[in-house]
């Protein structure tokens, strides 16, 4: 049974069509990044997943059950977008109160401490930084252990120290084997955090594996090096060659196999200097993936 | 349910808002307008000395307005930032939330009742039976069950930003036409006649006959009671679109 099944879902707003007919099944354990920009329908996605949007179309299980019966069986923990904290409480029973809520919640004090929140405990909600309401929120979703835990844009508000801090205290919190699934439009944060990444644009799923597989799917690897005045004509019909740019006195061949380009390289007889192998960062390859989708 | 009720009456109680207004301002004016009016002075519709009255006046005022800010103002500002969509995926029920939020509501008018009740006796030496003080309690605890209802409605109906203005609106609304404020034998002789209708003016009803010695009249009982109904019913179903 997947942690998370989600089969042909789709959601318009009006004319908006912010979820096409898409399934995504998550198995029990694995870590999930939803990437894909502003706008292509992440939120919506995942509010299908928590019961927060009825799909037109389609359903959604969590743990074999409808996401209503597994948020009152305390199976789930979200952090949802534009989650502005309640006034005139503080920070432990704010977290305290959410985590009472499960039926097996984590003991408050290990809670504070994942998140980072030992020192705030005592604070008011209404007086904290962005960050901080961020780590409050964070705290919020895991207090009650959840099996499945869902994240939409969990480090919108933090700075680069504190996303380092948060994404370690993630990793701590699936090493249980929990399901951890998150949306966000910082692609070494998918890269990173992630065991499969989920490309999303324009509400459809473009494209879905490990980070690695999503690198190599954007076809994107290069073999570049100094041509000097030795003539070009010829390296496009090496094998595994998809193109071929001259200029500067280097040449750049891409390719999906830079190896085989490599060894047949040596037998044209050119002087291959500086030769460099680039596998692009995960960044060109989602944008070759969402091109023409909105800006990000 | 019983951490969930005390997180929602810990927050209100600690809002500065819900002190001055339910509190503060009912008590002040209680101290105003018992000072203003002689005690000797009998209420031509009501028989009582306006010490009593006004006390009456001052502690449904007060709970009036805390059951509608407790209930509009926050439902609509939960709704607006996500604090109740966060509720939603833990194991707490919609019924769960509005069954605790109408209790904390009502009960978040009781310190208003209270207080008002406790200057009246310290400031103006009104004495009243022990089993008379409970009664005023007990019914304008209950009485705000209307009031919850509307707050609900407007809450789940309005966003945050309107939610206030309107139960501001209603609230003031209420109060001054419910005889709240002045007492209706002042008033023009249209508002009269509505007020016989309103929840308000039953609510206060309730306390100024228990006050005066008589049980409450049945008709006060069967307006609030027709009012807690139809506002529930609107509450309920505009509640369960906005959860």
């Amino acid at each position: 049974m997947d942690a998370i099944n989600v089969e042909g879902v789709a959601k318009s707003y009006g004319a908006v069509q912010a979820v096409v007919q898409e399934s995504l099944q998550v198995p029990a354990g694995q870590v999930v990044a939803v990437l894909g920009p502003n706008g292509a329908g992440k939120s919506t996605l995942i509010g299908m997943m928590l019961g927060l949007v009825a799909p037109d179309a389609g359903r959604v299980e969590l743990l074999g059950k409808s996401p209503a019966e597994a948020a009152a069986r305390g199976l789930v923990g979200a952090m949802i977008q534009q989650g502005e904290l309640v006034p005139n409480l503080t920070v432990r029973e704010v977290v305290g109160f959410v985590g009472g809520l499960y039926p097996r919640p984590m003991p408050l004090d290990d809670v504070l401490e994942l998140a980072g929140l030992t020192e705030l405990a005592r604070r008011r909600t209404g007086r904290l930084s962005g960050g901080q309401a961020q780590r409050v929120r964070f705290a919020m979703a895991v207090a009650g252990a959840p099996d499945v835990l869902v994240l939409d844009e969990p480090t919108a508000a933090l700075d680069v120290e504190a996303r380092r801090i948060f994404w370690s205290a993630i990793r701590r919190y699936a090493e249980g084997g929990r399901t951890v699934l998150f949306a966000t439009h910082h692609l070494e944060e998918a890269d990173e955090n992630a065991d499969r990444v989920v490309v999303i644009s324009r509400g459809r799923i473009v494209a879905d594996g490990t980070p690695a597989e999503i690198k190599r799917r954007a076809g994107g690897r290069t073999v570049r090096f100094r041509l000097g005045d030795q003539p070009a004509a010829g390296l496009e019909k090496l094998p595994q060659v998809t193109a071929v740019e001259v200029g500067g006195g280097f040449v750049t061949l891409h390719t999906g196999d830079p190896d085989t380009v490599v060894a047949s390289l040596y037998s044209t007889g050119l002087t291959v200097r500086e030769l460099e192998i680039t596998t692009p960062a995960l960044e060109d390859a989602f944008l070759s993936l969402t091109a023409g989708g909105p800006a990000c | 349910m019983l951490n969930y009720l005390r997180l929602e009456l810990l927050q209100v109680l600690r809002d500065r808002y819900y002190l001055f207004f339910a509190l503060a301002l009912p008590v002040a004016f209680y101290l105003l307008w018992s000072s203003i009016f002689s005690s000797d002075r009998l209420d031509p519709v009501t028989g009582l000395p306006s010490s009593v009255d006004i006390m009456i006046s001052m502690a449904s005022y007060g709970a009036l307005g805390a059951t509608l800010m407790s209930t509009g103002v926050r439902l609509a500002a939960e709704r607006r930032s996500g604090w109740l969509r966060q509720l939603r995926v833990t194991p707490l029920t919609p019924t769960t939330v509005i069954v605790v939020k109408t209790l904390a509501a009502m009960s978040l008018g009781l310190p208003a009742v209270v207080l008002v009740g406790l200057a009246s006796v310290l400031w103006q030496g009104v004495r009243l039976d022990a089993p008379q003080w409970v009664a005023i309690i007990g019914l304008l605890w209950v009485g705000t069950l209307p009031f919850a209802a509307l707050g609900t409605l407007i809450g789940s109906l309005a966003g945050p930003d309107a939610a206030q203005p309107i139960t501001l609106g209603a609230y003031f609304g209420l109060a001054v036409a419910g005889g709240m404020w002045v007492p209706l034998s002042v008033l023009p002789q249209v508002i009269r006649d509505v007020a016989t209708a309103l929840p308000s003016t039953r609510f206060a009803e309730l306390g100024r006959a228990v006050a005066a010695g008589h049980a409450p009249p049945v008709s006060a009982g069967l307006v609030l009671a027709a009012w807690t109904v139809a506002l529930g019913v609107f509450a309920v179903a505009a509640y369960r679109r906005a959860w």
